[in-house]
């Protein structure tokens, strides 16, 4: 429970080591592999220009996968707490509720049919589609601070009708080697992706982040109810744009390029609420940060484990956070009696 | 007392039933040269097609019609198609039935419990299995003559392309969709082998098929990389694998070569053309 | 300078809520707005605060639209506390107070000395500053009110509009609360407050604005507006009048039964 007397919050210090842990499991990351690789001989060479064996696996292969990770993270953290600061409920998470399988149909429909063949852009862009229809009728259903017990509910209908889009879309498409990919649709997977990716999702990952990070302050007000925030000169209904809008820009593009990654956005923000003395505009930035140490640690240990064919990313993190989940369901309730 | 009249009776009956369908069974096992044979199998619809005449062939699979992932697509598109199911093989009243033995097991179980025998024909463990299951189909079909021809023809082929060979094996690494890799114990390993190359999945110890990390790719020193795909093929994530930028990169320091699945997927004189496609990149590598 | 509302006219699924009212608020006097259950008081109070708008009939604010000031210049303008809420439970009783003085702050700008000393100044004026480090959630729900109301003050707004900002307080702290905003008026702010309490509005407020259903039906000086007439015919009761120290007071003393039921 929140203690009687809460310690101040200093923004700096939080803020600073977690940029700095992250950009150490970034390092840590591209250190790890499957091959053994003399990292330091490779990084020379890369910054010299000197396109020798390993620069070109440091290049290609490691560095993709790490960044991937860090920036996939980042957005599945900020889009958490920007939906729980959004549908003003602790559990609302883009994977829980839904988003990121919608997401996922969205890239599906886009890369077996061909068209992010003739046009790269339209895999994170069929993602982000995917992700805004689900965010709004999210929102419809619930916007005004949805109890719990819907929320859940909205969350379970928009994940099993995704899901089925999905695999319906899979047994559908062309290729017979789709229906087995749905896998890595849904349980998301950073292996084998490539600096295209990359150049892919960040620019929509970033204007996805510039959108939540300019709803800090409006948030906060937020948490004093609608009147209140209006009464503080906040408009709600371009709040309302920039979070669903930068929602599913990050979580979008994400989840194009990597599949869904679930219970990042729940975990992370629960764990940093208290550092940044629950103030919900604090948590965004802090949370970026915190989804990406938490999905950097989750591959490292993905590749480390001596389980082969390698384990899927939304493995570890369902095995993490759904008992999160539980717990966090169960203190709510008891809260509520 | 009549109930164990009724026992009896119905014990000879079942002994009937069942004679019956054994003879029934060893009877479309035992035609000399079937005429309605039904291919449930990628691989036995090629052997079927080349060796027999079109018009005692009722149907082969859908997959055989396309020539991307088929050598007898032409041939194959004059005939009628399966999709492998009980119903559609008993719909061609087949004198014979071949299968591949993954093909799916509710289907074959069931034609055998409806008296429909069905041979099966296993994935060729090298060179020489493979000969043996031309020989073994050939016969099954009532055409001896033709599969020796075509063995002979195997064997011409082969002679000529070893005797290309130079010194040195070069070392070589296959790359299948999903990332798969194939090794010791394996047809494709004797097709590298006879072809002068060195596998090195085999000296990773990687048995038959299993995956390997396009980091292991990179980094395991190959001198040819081959890239085992179906070509124009519809998108998937198994192939974009294939299509990763480091395997482009790493094109600038060693061989590339683009061998359609097709060739050395099944059994039969194909296999030869994979050969001769890799004898063809030693060369042009040296 | 002072707020001027003329011919409001709201509607809320087809039922009329306000019609054709028109109120004004200056600064320096406390305006009491007073009426039976559904009068249409809060939707009033939020229509001057431009949290609705009207369907006919404006607000202009010192003589400028809600358009022309802009959302920021109105949010300093004005500081607006909602009726019942019981605000964040997690977060700290500072934490809390300090949002009023987001409308002064740029957007991603920390607390400056300004701040400070105005949430240090709204916090004592509540009587909250004991509870300055605690979380929301500790406190009782008076207490919590209370924080809320010192949120409103640390916005130092020129006007102040507050929805039966004594609901849930203790007698004293009910009394503090009206003697507080007696207070601030003083010094220049203009109160709008939403009350049901007859006998405190018409001691403390300067001027009471009476609806019913929809319309105003008196605006001016408390012994006018609450003359015997209009509390038989609108709230249905008599109430005992007398004097105390030179000030008149009212006091609601029992229903009438051939008066008018309750709306």
């Amino acid at each position: 429970m929140t203690p009687d007397a809460l310690p101040g919050f200093r923004p700096a210090p939080l803020l600073g080591s977690l940029a700095f842990a992250t950009l150490a499991m970034t390092a840590i990351s591209m250190a790890v592999g499957y091959a053994p690789l003399p990292l330091g001989q490779a990084v020379t060479d890369l910054l010299a220009g000197q396109k020798s064996l390993p620069a070109l696996v440091l290049y290609e292969l490691r560095l993709p996968r790490a960044l991937l990770g860090a920036l996939v993270g980042f957005s599945l953290g900020m889009a958490g707490a920007a939906m729980q600061g959004l549908l003003r409920n602790p559990l609302a998470e883009p994977g829980v509720i839904g988003i990121s399988s919608a997401a996922a149909f969205g890239a599906v429909l886009v890369f077996y049919s061909g068209l992010s063949a003739s046009l790269a852009l339209a895999l994170p862009l069929g993602g982000i589609a995917g992700a805004l229809v689900a965010t709004v009728i999210l929102f419809i259903l619930l916007g005004r601070g949805a109890s719990t017990t819907t929320l859940i509910l909205a969350g379970v209908a928009l994940n099993s009708f995704a899901g089925a889009a999905t695999a319906l879309a899979l047994n559908l498409a062309p290729n017979p080697y789709a229906a087995l990919e749905i896998v890595f649709w849904l349980m998301g997977s950073l292996a084998d992706r490539s600096m295209n990716h990359v150049a892919l999702a960040l620019p929509l990952m970033l204007t996805g982040w510039l959108l939540l990070a300019s709803t800090a302050p409006a948030l906060d007000a937020l948490s004093l109810g609608e009147d209140t925030a209006t009464s503080l000169g906040f408009d709600l209904g371009w709040l309302r744009a920039r979070l669903i809008g930068g929602a599913a820009l990050a979580v979008g593009s994400a989840v194009a390029v990597t599949g869904a990654i679930g219970f990042v956005g729940l975990v992370v923000p629960h764990l940093l609420r208290p550092l940044v003395g629950h103030r919900p505009g604090r948590l965004l930035i802090a949370s970026g940060f915190g989804g990406a140490i938490l999905v950097l640690a989750a591959d490292i240990g993905v590749r480390l484990m001596p389980i082969r064919p390698e384990l899927k990313l939304g493995v570890v993190t369902a095995l993490i956070g759904a008992p999160f989940l539980f717990a966090l369901v169960q203190r709510l309730r008891r809260e509520a009696l | 007392m009549i109930f164990a009249l009724v026992l009896r009776h119905l014990r000879r009956a079942g002994l009937i039933i069942v004679a019956l369908s054994g003879a029934a069974m060893s009877a479309a096992l035992a035609v000399e040269r079937p005429a309605r044979i039904v291919s449930l199998n990628l691989c036995t619809d090629e052997l079927v097609l080349r060796l027999a005449d079109p018009a005692r062939i009722a149907s082969v699979t859908w997959l055989s019609q396309d020539p991307r992932n088929a050598n007898m697509a032409d041939v194959a598109r004059r005939i009628p198609a399966n999709h492998g199911l009980a119903e559609e093989v008993l719909g061609f009243k087949p004198d014979l039935v071949v299968a591949g033995t993954y093909t799916t097991r509710a289907t074959v179980s069931l034609l055998g419990r409806v008296g429909v025998g069905v041979r099966e024909f296993g994935v060729p463990r090298n060179l020489a299995e493979m000969k043996a299951q031309i020989t073994e189909m050939a016969d099954l079909l009532g055409e001896p003559a033709r599969g020796q021809a075509l063995l002979a023809g195997i064997e011409q082929r082969l002679e000529a392309l070893v005797a290309r060979r130079v010194d040195r094996p070069l070392r070589a690494i296959v790359l299948r969709p999903s990332g798969f890799t194939v090794g010791r114990g394996s047809l494709v390993d004797e097709i590298l082998t006879r072809a002068g190359l060195v596998n090195i999945a085999a000296e990773l110890g990687v048995e038959s098929y299993g995956q390997i990390a396009l980091e292991t790719v990179a980094l395991g020193g190959a001198e040819i990389l081959i890239l085992n795909e179906t070509p124009d093929g519809p998108p998937s994530l198994a192939h974009e694998i294939l299509h990763h930028p480091v395997v482009d990169r790493l094109g600038d320091r060693l061989k590339l070569v683009a061998l359609p699945s097709r060739l050395w997927t099944c059994a039969g004189p194909s296999v030869l053309d994979a050969i001769e496609l890799l004898v063809r990149a030693v060369e042009e590598k040296r | 300078m002072a707020i001027t509302a003329s011919g409001i006219t709201v509607s809320l699924g087809g039922k009329p809520i306000l019609r054709d009212v028109d109120a004004q608020i200056r600064p320096g006097e406390v305006l009491g707005l007073i009426g039976p259950n559904g009068a249409g008081k809060t939707t009033l109070l939020r229509v001057l605060a431009a949290l609705l708008a009207p369907e006919r009939g404006g607000v202009d604010y010192d003589g400028a639209s809600v358009r022309q000031l802009g959302r920021s210049a109105l949010a300093r303008r004005i500081a607006f506390l909602t009726q019942g809420g019981e605000g964040p439970a997690a977060l700290s009783v500072e934490t809390l107070v300090g949002l009023g003085r987001l409308p002064h702050r740029r957007p991603f700008a920390e607390a400056d000395d300004a701040d400070r000393q105005a949430v240090a100044q709204a916090l004592a004026l509540c009587d909250v500053a004991g509870f300055a480090g605690r979380a929301v959630g500790t406190l009782s729900g008076g207490e919590r009110r209370r924080v809320l109301l010192a949120r409103a003050l640390a916005v130092e707004a020129p006007y102040l509009l507050a929805d039966e900002p004594l609901a849930g307080l203790d007698p004293q702290h009910q009394l503090d609360t009206l003697q507080l905003l007696r207070r601030i008026s003083g010094d220049g702010t203009g109160v709008v407050v939403v009350l049901h309490d007859l006998a405190l509005a018409a001691r403390f407020c300067d001027r009471l604005l009476l609806l019913d259903h929809g319309r105003k039906i008196a605006d001016g000086l408390p012994v006018e507006v609450l003359d015997d007439v209009r509390l038989a015919q609108i709230f249905g009761i008599h109430a005992l009048r007398g004097v105390h120290a030179g000030e008149p007071f009212l006091l609601p003393w029992r229903t009438l039964d051939n008066g008018k039921t309750a709306s």
